[in-house]
């Protein structure tokens, strides 16, 4: 994809930083100082100490090129994608508030959600309210990248849920035939979803998977 | 005006009355600084302050120059603590202000505070000390219960607003809203969302039914949705409604009395709330989608085609605060629906997964920055971005006031070219000339501020984390921001040298906080020791820094501008480097 930006990079230089400011020139240190190599940064202000002046835009280092190299400059690690921030323990991140979090938490407790079991248990305070009424579990399409999330809550028949999956997932509602529908269970087993009826298929599903019937 | 500077050009009262026109903080400064006897005039006539950071300045030196006033705003904590990384304990009292201001102005009538710690004993306090108090806005506060609220309701006769935002409320029991006596007829916004427990809905009818003022109501989830139909009879010049839990029994006259109700509200331009979601509910909101201009349904855990459902019927929607299970084809939908958006914020549905868990990228930010020209501020967390959708945006919506981007995993490069993020970005603050708000995230060099600190002459707040390589980012940003006042740094390879060699700028800035970065306690020695009117608090759990070498780094620093001095109110974590004494803490 082009990518003109018409941004004046040029004037931006990569190493250093090219200090032509006023307020660094009002400081009186001399250039030598700063060519020297790096050194604590105490240590380069106590030379200075002697005046009693301190200017107006205060430096208290006078940034050259020097300054920066020197410097390691790693590599910006490209993180593996395959570990959450909550396992690396990120404290903060993502920036969400202490309110998110929470309706995060109930809404996804261990990953899948399958709140049937955990519908009675409540979980929040609630007056005359019920609790939570949708059943979201993860579905996965052969072929797709992306998994979806479905409300097992809403149907009532393996005809109307595939229905609803095959268009979630983009394909034509010709195409419903073509699929097969199997689910994990408790035990972590895979079966197929027709062979088990509604009523048991809703309180054992954990997750979802639509595969290519093959010939 | 042809005037000899001694002689005023207007007698005292004249300029007094035209000063009270000024209604705006930046106004007022502007006028204090133009002579004595002007400076004198404003500040007897100021009547609202607004204090950034309750650090900044001692209440004392407040109520010394304002003699009158009758609204004050406070803010406390920074930032990040929303975030989790002000530890427990750091500050931000405000009984000592409450204190102040009870013997200095018994004709306060508002007080509006953001994470703050507010005690029963100040609530209480509050609740007797102003005899015409009218405004109490508690925002991201904490440290009362239930009981402070029952005094406010027993005793602030004129009370008006009670918000309580996003607080952090002790729920000892719902009790506290009958404290409202009969007699109190004046309330014109009621904010309860944040509270656990169920209040007694009959005395919440009740109040409800003698206040013809009430224009906005925000309920907690404990309240029914089989109710909220009586509410709104009683209530239905509603402006702006916060339901609460939004699921019942399926009954057919459920439905029907809340559709109903709904229709009665004829003024009703904002709705939120809607815990629990369940969508086959939310048809009875439909009679006032078309004049809704704020939607927030950022706690409804439906699918897209619901959300979009209610969505494409809202014309007129300038505000909208959703989950991700919008998805891309959702925010397109409201691309072509709601011309007038001027602000979107799309929160993450899962935020702690491994991996997406719903198809919502960059297309879809692309998509409403296209379709809505209004379109000002955004906040989006999502798992992928392109440079390529970031320079879209910004040709699209070069109005941008506040962008705030989250991708959620740290370090994500652009998905198409594996590259950073420096040229997206780089186009936001380049093109978006007025842009005063910005987050960063994703693979990020030192080349993305040096864009920002060339362009972004007009941003106040930047908020960085797990970006640059060096300290020269750093240097970018200090040395090139002219109007930033707040900086929040997480994660970052930032050390010594940009804040020394930039050290005059943190006066002239509000607050600085650098957390999990390089900087070394010989620095913040140093900086402390230079500027006296800074406070440097550095936050280390691992013990006093001076039991580690200088050079180490500290894990948190909060500097800020001030002219209150130290502080003596920090936990024993907090050390607050002073000029020449090295060390000092509480």
């Amino acid at each position: 994809m082009d990518l003109q930006l018409g941004l004046a990079l040029s004037s931006i230089p990569d190493k250093g930083f090219d200090l032509n400011f006023s307020e660094i020139e009002a400081s009186p240190v001399k250039n030598e100082k700063c060519n020297i190599k790096k050194r604590n940064s105490v240590e380069a202000f106590e030379e200075k100490n002697a005046d009693d002046h301190v200017p107006q835009t205060l430096a208290l280092l006078v940034w050259d090129e020097q300054s920066n190299q020197g410097d390691d400059v790693d590599e910006p690690e490209i993180s593996s994608v395959t570990t959450n921030n909550a396992d690396r323990g990120f404290v903060g991140w993502p920036p969400i508030n202490s309110w998110r979090k929470k309706i995060c938490q109930q809404n996804r407790p261990g990953g899948f959600v399958n709140c049937v079991t955990v519908e009675n248990g409540g979980g929040h305070a609630g007056g005359g309210g019920r609790g939570r009424n949708s059943m979201y579990v993860k579905v996965k399409m052969e072929g797709v990248g992306i998994a979806r999330k479905v409300d097992l809550n809403l149907y009532h028949s393996y005809q109307t849920l595939l229905q609803t999956l095959v268009g979630m997932f983009g394909k034509c509602q010709q195409s419903v035939q073509s699929y097969q529908l199997i689910f994990q269970d408790k035990e972590g087993d895979w079966l197929l979803a027709e062979d088990v009826n509604w009523g048991n298929f809703v309180t054992s599903v954990q997750r979802l998977k639509l595969l290519r019937k093959r010939d | 005006m042809a005037h000899s500077l001694s002689t005023p050009s207007f007698p005292e009262e004249v300029l007094e009355h035209v000063f009270s026109f000024l209604s705006s903080d930046k106004d007022r400064n502007a006028v204090s600084v133009v002579c004595k006897s002007w400076y004198e005039i404003e500040r007897c006539c100021r009547r609202r302050i607004f204090i950034g950071n309750c650090y900044a300045v001692s209440p004392r030196t407040v109520i010394q120059r304002f003699q009158d006033v009758r609204s004050v705003e406070l803010k406390g904590k920074p930032h990040f603590a929303d975030f989790n990384l002000v530890p427990e304990g750091w500050g931000g009292y405000v009984h000592p202000w409450i204190a102040a201001m009870a013997a200095a102005y018994p004709w306060l009538e508002e007080i509006r505070l953001k994470r703050m710690v507010v005690t029963d004993e100040s609530l209480e306090l509050i609740s007797k000390s102003f005899k015409n108090f009218k405004v109490l806005v508690l925002s991201t506060c904490e440290g009362f219960s239930t009981d402070g609220l029952a005094a406010i309701a027993a005793n602030c006769r004129n009370l008006r607003e009670l918000d309580l935002r996003e607080s952090e409320v002790e729920d000892l029991s719902g009790h506290w809203l009958s404290h409202f006596p009969e007699t109190c007829t004046s309330l014109v916004s009621l904010n309860i969302a944040c509270l656990g427990s169920e209040v007694s809905f009959s005395a919440l009818e009740r109040l409800v039914a003698r206040s013809p003022n009430l224009r906005t109501l925000r309920l907690n989830r404990a309240v029914p949705l089989e109710k909220l139909p009586i509410l709104l009879h009683r209530a239905p010049h509603l402006v702006e409604l916060g339901t609460g839990a939004y699921s019942a029994e399926s009954r057919p006259d459920v439905f029907s009395n809340l559709a109903e109700a709904f229709s009665a509200c004829k003024q009703l331009k904002g709705l939120s709330g809607f815990w629990d979601l369940v969508p086959a509910y939310l048809p009875a909101v439909y009679s006032v989608c078309s004049k809704l201009t704020s939607l927030n349904l950022s706690y409804a855990t439906i699918q897209s085609p619901d959300l979009v459902k209610l969505i494409c019927q809202c014309h007129s929607l300038q505000r909208l605060w959703v989950l991700d299970y919008i998805e891309d084809a959702g925010l397109e939908i409201l691309a072509r629906s709601c011309k007038d958006l001027q602000e979107l914020r799309v929160f993450p549905s899962d935020p702690y997964g491994a991996e997406e868990n719903v198809p919502l990228t960059e297309r879809g930010l692309v998509a409403v920055s296209e379709g809505c020209p209004k379109l000002h501020s955004v906040l989006y967390f999502c798992r992928r971005m392109s440079n390529a959708a970031l320079v879209a945006i910004a040709r699209s919506c070069p109005n941008f006031i506040c962008f705030r981007l989250c991708i959620i995993e740290p370090r994500t490069p652009d998905y198409l070219t594996l590259e950073p993020f420096d040229t997206g970005f780089g186009a936001i603050v380049e093109r978006c000339k007025e842009l005063r708000r910005l987050s960063l995230s994703g693979l990020l060099t030192d080349r993305v501020f040096g864009y920002i600190g060339q362009h972004g002459k007009k941003l106040e707040m930047l908020s960085v984390a797990f970006a640059g390589d060096s300290d020269l980012g750093l240097h970018h940003v200090l040395s090139g921001c002219e109007s930033l006042r707040k900086l929040e740094i997480r994660d970052c390879p930032f050390g010594d040298k940009p804040l020394l060699a930039n050290a005059a700028k943190l006066e002239t800035m509000r607050s600085l906080w650098m957390s999990s970065c390089s900087v070394s306690f010989g620095a913040c020695k140093l900086l402390a020791q230079k500027l006296p009117r800074l406070n440097v608090e550095v936050m280390d759990e691992r013990g006093p820094p001076d039991s580690r070498p200088e050079s180490c780094p500290v894990e948190k620093l909060y500097i800020y501008r001030t002219v209150a001095g130290p502080r003596f109110d920090m936990p024993d974590f907090v050390w607050k480097m002073e000029e020449g004494a090295g060390l000092r803490y509480s």
